[in-house]
C-alpha cells in the first residue's frame, strides 16, 4: 500500500527513481514537512524494479494525467478534501512538477466537511478567492462536461459553442465543399392535392371571395366598388357578342407567333434551343439593352409622316422616335417603333420585343396623334369622349389591355402632332375613315404583325364605320380590338384641321408599365385617374384583360399630360 | 486502502466506493502510480470531438472498494491528443469573468432572504449590493431588512419604483414560500 506520506529523498541523489529532484515549492503552504517534499517516487513503496517498469508507463500515464488535467483548466470543478470540505471553483493550475496539488480560482467551500454535521456552508457566504489545495488534502477533483476527445473546431467569431446558435460561416466551416446532385422536388405522395393555391371551379372561375371571407373572419365590411376602377360593364343584349368577340381577339393575340422569349414560353411555342439563353435571359427580370439601346420614350408621337402630312399638319416629330408606351423600352422591338417609312406609330404596350410594326398598308396612324390632338382641341374633348366610349365600354377581358396601353401612351405623352390641334371635334368622314384603320392598328397589341392588326383594325373599322359614322379616329382607338367601339358614339365628329397649330410634344409620356412582371401587355397599373389630358375619350376604360388591373381613363379636358414621366425617359420639354 | 494499482489499467470500467462515501462508476483513462492519481471518466468508449462526459480524478488511494465492470479499449486516441492552449486559456478567462459577475451577485453576509430579494428586483432593474444595502440603479438603496420602508434615495419616480417592485417581490415570494418573513 502506498502511503501518502511523502517521501524524502536525500538531495545528493541526482534523480528519485529516475525523477530528477525538485523541490516543492509554495504548494503545498504552512505545512512543514512539506518543505522537505520531493517527488514522490513514483512507486511510493515499491521496489526499485518496479519504478523502472512503472517509470516507463509512470511517463505515459503522466502525460495522460497532464493531459486530463490541462483539459480541466477553466473548468468549473469541486474538488474534494481528506476532511470531507467540498470547494468549488474554477480550475487555474496543478503542480504537474510534484504531486499535482490544485490550485482553484473563484473558489468556495460550499460543502464544511470539518464542522460537526457536515452541513452544507450556504449560510456562511464569503467571497470567492483563489484557493489552493496541497495534494496531500486532495482526494478527488470532479469536474462535468468535459471534452476529453477535444473541443469543436472553433466556431469563428465569438467561439461560440452552444448548437443552437449556429452562423452560416459555422456551419460552412464544417462541411466541406461538397457538391451535391440537386434533384428537382417532387412532391411526397399524396401532398399534391394540397398544392391548390388557388380554388377554382369547373369553369375556372375563382370560388374564393376575399371580400366574404374578411367580412366573415373579421367583420370587415369592403367599400370596394368595381365600377370606380373600371369601365361599368353594361350587361346588356350585346354582351354575349362582345364577349365574343373580345375572346376570339384575345385567342388570336395569344396564338400569335412571337419572337420574344418570353411570350414565346408562355405561349409554349418554341422558339428553338437557343444555347444563349440561360436562366438569366430567360427569367431575369433585368432587361439589357440589345442592340436597340436607344430608349425609345413617349416623346415625339412618331406621328408618321405621312399621315400627317396628308392632313396638312405641321409636326414637329422626329419620326425616329418611338412611342414608348412601356416603360421599359429599351429592347429593341420594343414598341415604339415610329416608323419613318412606314410613318406608322404603332404603340406597343409592353415592354416586350418585337419586331418593328411594318404595316406598310395600314399604317397605325399615330393614335396618339389622333388623341392628342383631341386633347389639344379642347372643345373636341367632351364630345369626342361621349361619342367614342360609350360603344366600347363592353371591351370585354378579352380586350387586349394594350388597348388601354395604347390610349394611355400617345395622349399622355407628347402630343405629337401638334396638328392635332387642327382636329376639331367633327371629324370629316374621310379623314375618320381612313385614320381609322390605322389608328387601329396601334392600339392592337405591339406583337401583332401587320396583318392581324390590319384585319382587326379593318374590322373594327368597318365597324365603327357602321355604328358610327363619323365617329372619330380616336373613337376607334377605344375600340381597337373589340368590334365595338367604347368611344361615345354621341361625341362630336371630330373633323381634322389642318391648320391646327404645331404641338411640340410635352413631357410625361405615361409608360405604361413596370417591365417583367407582366409578361405582355401590362396596364399602368399605377395610375388609376391616368392624367391623359383633354382628348381622352370619357370612360374608356379597359377592363382587366391581363393581369388584372383595370385603369380607369379619367381625361381632363384641358389638363395637360403629365404627371407620368417614364422614370428612365428623357424629360420631354413641357409645351 | 488497496493497492489495486496492477488492476488500474486503462479501458477497464470499474465500479467504486472512496472512503468519503462516493459512489461512482466509469472508465479509467489514466492511471499515474507516482502521484496516485487515477483518472475516470463516466460513460464507456471514447469521446468524440466535443463529446462531453463528466470526469474524476482521483486519488487511488481513497478508494475503499472496486470491482471490474468491464473491459474495454483506450478512450484516449494517443494521436488524437491534442491541447488547444489558446482556446483553453479563453475558457477559463471567460469563465473567470462570468464567476466574477455572479459573485457581484452574492450578498456576502446577508440573509438567505435578502438574497432573493436581490435576485428578484435584478430581474428587471440594474442592482448592487453594497454591504449588506441593495443598491437600485446606483441611486436607490434599500437596507436591511429590506421593506418598502426602507427604500431611500434616488428621484422621487425612481424611489417609488422601487418600492413597488419590493412590495411586490415580497408578495410572490411570500406567497410561494410562506414563512419566508
Amino acid at each position: 500500500m502506498m502511503s501518502h506520506q511523502q517521501h524524502m529523498a536525500p538531495p545528493s541523489r541526482g534523480s528519485v527513481n529516475g525523477f530528477p529532484h525538485r523541490k516543492l515549492e509554495k504548494e503545498s503552504s504552512g505545512r512543514h514537512d512539506n518543505k522537505t517534499n520531493l517527488v514522490r517516487s513514483s512507486s511510493g513503496g515499491l521496489s526499485g524494479a518496479e519504478n523502472g517498469i512503472i517509470l516507463g508507463h509512470g511517463s505515459h500515464s503522466r502525460d495522460r494525467l497532464i493531459y486530463v488535467l490541462t483539459q480541466l483548466i477553466g473548468h468549473h470543478v469541486d474538488v474534494h478534501v481528506k476532511n470531507g470540505s467540498i470547494i468549488s471553483g474554477i480550475f487555474h493550475a496543478t503542480n504537474s512538477d510534484k504531486d499535482f496539488g490544485v490550485v482553484l480560482k473563484m473558489a468556495q467551500v460550499i460543502k464544511d466537511g470539518s464542522t460537526k454535521g457536515q452541513r452544507y456552508a450556504a449560510d456562511i457566504i464569503k467571497k470567492p478567492e483563489t484557493m489552493i489545495i496541497p495534494a496531500r488534502e486532495l482526494v478527488q477533483v470532479f469536474a462535468k462536461d468535459v471534452a476529453l476527445g477535444g473541443d469543436e473546431l472553433p466556431k469563428g467569431p465569438g467561439h461560440d459553442k452552444r448548437k443552437d446558435l449556429l452562423i452560416d460561416s459555422a456551419i460552412s466551416r464544417t462541411h466541406y465543399l461538397e457538391e451535391r446532385e440537386l434533384e428537382r422536388w417532387a412532391p411526397d405522395e399524396g401532398d399534391s392535392e394540397c398544392i391548390e393555391l388557388e380554388k377554382y371551379d369547373r369553369k375556372g372561375n375563382r370560388s374564393w371571395d376575399q371580400f366574404e371571407t374578411n367580412a366573415a373572419l373579421f367583420g370587415v365590411k369592403s367599400t370596394f366598388n368595381e365600377e370606380i376602377y373600371t369601365t361599368k360593364l353594361e350587361r346588356g343584349p350585346h354582351m354575349r357578342e362582345l364577349e365574343k368577340h373580345a375572346s376570339r381577339i384575345a385567342r388570336e393575340i395569344e396564338g400569335e407567333d412571337t419572337k420574344d422569349i418570353h411570350l414565346a414560353e408562355e405561349r409554349g411555342l418554341f422558339l428553338g434551343d437557343d444555347l444563349d439563353h440561360d436562366e438569366e435571359i430567360k427569367y431575369s427580370a433585368v432587361r439589357r439593352d440589345t442592340d436597340n439601346s436607344k430608349y425609345k420614350s413617349f416623346t415625339n408621337v412618331p406621328s408618321s409622316t405621312h399621315h400627317v402630312d396628308s392632313f396638312n399638319r405641321t409636326v414637329n416629330i422626329d419620326p425616329k422616335d418611338s412611342l414608348a408606351c412601356s416603360s421599359t423600352m429599351g429592347e429593341e422591338s420594343s414598341s415604339y417603333t415610329f416608323d419613318n417609312t412606314d410613318s406608322s406609330a404603332i404603340i406597343q404596350a409592353n415592354n416586350v420585343s418585337q419586331p418593328k410594326f411594318d404595316d406598310p398598308s395600314n399604317k397605325p396612324f399615330s393614335v396618339g396623334e389622333n388623341r392628342l390632338d383631341k386633347k389639344l382641341s379642347k372643345d373636341n374633348n367632351e364630345s369626342l369622349d361621349n361619342r367614342k366610349l360609350q360603344p366600347e365600354n363592353n371591351l370585354s377581358a378579352g380586350v387586349r389591355p394594350l388597348i388601354s396601353e395604347g390610349l394611355d401612351g400617345p395622349p399622355s405623352s407628347s402630343q405629337p402632332s401638334s396638328s392635332g390641334q387642327g382636329f376639331k371635334s367633327p371629324e370629316t368622314p374621310d379623314s375618320t375613315v381612313s385614320v381609322k384603320p390605322s389608328v387601329m392598328e396601334p392600339m392592337t397589341s405591339s406583337q401583332r404583325p401587320g396583318s392581324s392588326t390590319s384585319s382587326t383594325s379593318e374590322r373594327i373599322a368597318a365597324n365603327s364605320v357602321a355604328s358610327a359614322p363619323g365617329l372619330s379616329p380616336s373613337s376607334s382607338i377605344g375600340s381597337l380590338t373589340s368590334e365595338k367601339s367604347t368611344l361615345n358614339p354621341n361625341a362630336k365628329e371630330f373633323k381634322l384641321n389642318p391648320n391646327a397649330k404645331s404641338f411640340t410634344p410635352s413631357v410625361s409620356l405615361r409608360p405604361p408599365n413596370p417591365p417583367a412582371s407582366d409578361a405582355s401587355y401590362y396596364y399602368p397599373n399605377n395610375m388609376p385617374a391616368a392624367p391623359l389630358g383633354p382628348g381622352l375619350p370619357v370612360g374608356m376604360t379597359f377592363p382587366p384583360a391581363y393581369g388584372g388591373q383595370p385603369v380607369m381613363y379619367n381625361p381632363q379636358p384641358g389638363t395637360p399630360p403629365q404627371g407620368y414621366m417614364h422614370p428612365a425617359g428623357p424629360q420631354v420639354r413641357k409645351l | 486502502m488497496e493497492a489495486g494499482g496492477e488492476e488500474f489499467a486503462i479501458g477497464v470500467v470499474i465500479s467504486a466506493k472512496t472512503t468519503l462515501g462516493e459512489e461512482f462508476e466509469g472508465q479509467i483513462v489514466a492511471f499515474d502510480r507516482p502521484s496516485k492519481l487515477l483518472v475516470i471518466h463516466e460513460g464507456v468508449g471514447r469521446a468524440e470531438r466535443g463529446e462531453r462526459r463528466n470526469v474524476r480524478v482521483l486519488k487511488a488511494n481513497y478508494i475503499r472498494e472496486f470491482s471490474v465492470v468491464s473491459k474495454g479499449d483506450d478512450p484516449l486516441d494517443p494521436a488524437g491528443c491534442m491541447l488547444d492552449l489558446d482556446a483553453i486559456y479563453a475558457r477559463e478567462e471567460a469563465a473567470l469573468r462570468q464567476a466574477e459577475i455572479d459573485a457581484e451577485r452574492i450578498g456576502v453576509g446577508v440573509t438567505p432572504e435578502a438574497q432573493s430579494i436581490f435576485d428578484a428586483l435584478s430581474k428587471t432593474l440594474p442592482v448592487q449590493w453594497d454591504k449588506t444595502d441593495i443598491v437600485v440603479m446606483k441611486e436607490v438603496r434599500v437596507r436591511s431588512p429590506y421593506m418598502p420602508e426602507n427604500v431611500s434615495g434616488g428621484t422621487a419616480a425612481a424611489n417609488e419604483r422601487v418600492k413597488k417592485v419590493i412590495d411586490f417581490e415580497r408578495k410572490r415570494l411570500h406567497a410561494r414560500v410562506p414563512g419566508l418573513s
